[in-house]
């Protein structure tokens, strides 16, 4: 017995040994390679609480397999509907003028599609925070039958039928399986890098640019009304409260959907207000469609609260048209255009939108 | 450089010979099997076909029967085993969950009908908890612990379906659950052993345990909480050896 054993991993030895010299004299370029993507923290910016990338290295060709994903409209039942179809890069990633967004075959959302950004700060993902993680997200829209409507298993066999994955696959990550978990860390790095922090009011924080006196004055609205909800840099500060939207025609109660405590109800994620210029109409369900009319929202709900209302909000706050208006320029020094005409996040070919 | 790494693996090689021997000359791993018997009233599950009765006499046929068991842990004298594996068992697929286990004697044997909180929000997952297995929420993310589905004359739902799918892992809502089994006798394992316990799985007490799920009342459980709770309730009940071969 023992005898067997030395000669099997004699061989053993032997057969290891040959490979590696083997694999010695092959040129070192067919070896798998990966270009590592930095991911930069803006300055003045905090760190991530989650860090997405710690298990998913950000790389190059991850990013631009995820990137090939997100604009793929085969991934869904009728063919026509991409990540991008809801989620468009000239809306800086919402649904451009759209309340709802289209799904497969006619159907529509019941919710607004947020404009995606700045997702590696969030800890909770979608308006009731039902989705704990970045990785796993695309699960929802691929098999919701009002968005993508299609089968994990359906969206697997559209990539492998096509040989460009086989090769972006393997060049992501090293062979060319194609599997759920490899779709979705890709789709991740390529979501997770949309990153905007070139608006003005960046270029004011850091020194390199000067508010108006309008966005000065603006600014000081914000800060004693706003702040503490949509908090700085990054305008959100990820928590779950009730701004005094209505019950709506989809009984949506937000995050007590999730929780099941009524303690819940009408809550929704604070989001950010980056690039709010572009994003419209706004809210959870898209009721509300400009953003003076979000400021008069704000104005009329905090000086007659209803029941659930946030503590924060049941101050009256008292802006004049004028300041009101100080306010919106404020508002619109968050748009980076620099973000939403960034090459690097837009699809390589041209891309049909379904309206 | 090339000469460096070749070295380098070189006494990797020699030295992982040596420990191989080592580990060799004190004992050979065994595979064991904990393998999965679903019964409802008495008869192994049969899925569709079969129709059966609970204890509130409401009858019901089952088309489908998926259930995660991870953390499985053996005590023993010697050594213990422990292990965060996690395994999805399936009326329609596999019955059964193997690993390598160390010469020993047994006397306990615990695992969690579940996944570990932990898993259930770091991301996208492979193998067991690949979500290409139908037993992953997507618009409240978490891992279905124990799915049943069928139909049943008593059920109010839409063609008097039947869908239980329990979990949750936030907080209150948690509905994992540790099963402990009593062995009558303890597991001997010796050198290259294969061996296999035979666990049942009684529907019936699925219904009826801790807590009383009558189909009439709760046809459909989809999501994590009070319901969802009082399942997972049930589910140490429904565990039980038959045999140890
Ligand atoms: C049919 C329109 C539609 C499609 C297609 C779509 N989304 Fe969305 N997306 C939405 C809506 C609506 C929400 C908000 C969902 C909610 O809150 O319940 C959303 C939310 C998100 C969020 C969470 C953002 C946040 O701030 O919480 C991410 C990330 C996202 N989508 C990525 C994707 C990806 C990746 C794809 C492609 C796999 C995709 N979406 C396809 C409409 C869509
Ligand atoms: C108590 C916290 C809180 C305060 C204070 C607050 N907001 Fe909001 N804001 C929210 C929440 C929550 C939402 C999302 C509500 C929903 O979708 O139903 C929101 C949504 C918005 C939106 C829509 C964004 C989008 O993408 O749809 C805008 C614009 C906005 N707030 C501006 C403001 C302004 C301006 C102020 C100050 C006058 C302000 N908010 C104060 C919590 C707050």
């Amino acid at each position: 017995m023992l005898k067997l054993k030395v000669i099997i991993s004699f061989l053993l030895f032997a057969a290891v040994s040959l490979f590696i010299i083997a694999a010695g004299k092959k040129d070192r370029d067919d070896i798998y390679k990966t270009t590592p993507l930095e991911f930069k923290i803006p300055k003045g910016w905090p760190k991530p609480t989650v860090d997405f990338f710690k298990k998913n290295k950000l790389t190059e060709e991850g990013f631009l397999l995820g990137k090939k994903i997100f604009y793929d409209s085969r991934l869904s039942k009728d063919g026509e509907v991409s990540c991008a179809g809801c989620h468009q890069p000239f809306g800086a990633f919402a649904t451009f003028d759209h309340d709802l967004s289209h799904g497969v075959s006619n159907s529509f959302t019941t919710r607004n599609a947020p404009a995606l950004m700045n997702l590696a700060w969030m800890i909770d993902f979608h308006w009731d925070g039902g989705v704990n993680h970045l990785e796993i997200q695309p699960l929802g829209p691929l098999t919701a039958p009002n968005e993508m409507g299609i089968t994990l298993d359906s969206a697997l066999m559209i990539l492998k039928a096509d040989s460009a994955y086989y090769r972006m696959f393997n060049n992501a990550f090293g062979n060319p399986a194609i599997t759920s978990q490899r779709m979705l860390k890709a789709l991740a790095q390529f979501t997770g890098s949309l990153i905007t922090s070139n608006s003005k009011y960046d270029r004011v924080m850091n020194g390199l640019d000067t508010f108006s006196n309008f966005e000065k004055k603006g600014y000081v609205h914000f800060k004693n009304n706003c702040a503490s909800c949509h908090k700085e840099p990054l305008f959100t500060d990820n928590s779950f409260r009730n701004n005094g939207m209505l019950l709506n025609r989809f009984k949506d109660i937000g995050r007590q959907r999730i929780t099941a405590l009524s303690s819940d109800s009408l809550k929704f994620k604070v989001p950010s207000l980056r690039n709010i210029q572009l994003t419209f109409p706004y809210m959870h369900d898209g009721s509300i469609f400009s953003v003076p009319q979000v400021i008069d929202h704000y104005i009329a709900k905090t000086n007659a609260p209803q029941i659930g209302l946030d503590s924060v909000l049941r101050k009256p706050i008292v802006l004049n048209k004028l300041q009101k208006n100080e306010l919106i320029y404020f508002l619109y020094t968050l748009t980076d255009t620099v973000f939403t005409k960034n090459k690097r996040f837009a699809p390589d070919g041209p891309v049909y939108f379904k309206h | 450089m090339y000469k460096d790494n070749f070295l380098i693996i070189w006494v990797v090689v020699v030295g992982l010979t040596v420990v191989m021997f080592e580990a060799d000359a004190q004992s050979k791993a065994a595979d064991f099997t904990l393998r999965f018997k679903n019964t409802a009233n008495g008869n192994s599950l049969v899925l569709l076909d079969s129709t059966y009765k609970n204890t509130f006499g409401e009858s019901y046929q089952v088309t489908k029967l998926k259930y995660y068991i991870s953390n499985i842990h053996l005590t023993g004298k010697q050594s213990n085993y422990k292990s965060k594996e996690v395994f999805l068992l399936n009326a329609a697929g596999s019955d059964s969950a193997t690993f390598q286990l160390k010469p020993g004697i047994y006397t306990e044997l615990r695992f969690m009908l579940g996944v570990d909180s932990i898993l259930n929000c770091s991301g996208a997952q492979d193998g067991a908890l690949d979500p290409l297995n139908g037993m992953f929420w997507t618009w409240n993310s978490g891992y279905v612990y124990f799915k049943m589905e069928g139909y049943s004359t008593s059920s109010t739902a839409d063609l008097q379906r039947i869908e239980h799918h329990i979990g949750g892992y936030r907080g209150i809502n948690k509905a994992d659950r540790q099963i402990e089994l009593t062995l009558k006798e303890p597991i001997v394992i010796k050198d290259g052993d294969t061996k296999a316990i035979f666990i049942q799985v009684d529907l019936d007490k699925y219904w009826q345990g801790k807590s009383d799920i009558k189909i009439a009342e709760n046809a459909l459980i989809m999501f994590p909480g009070e319901l969802a709770k009082k399942s997972a309730d049930n589910f140490s009940g429904m565990f039980s050896i038959i045999s140890i071969k």
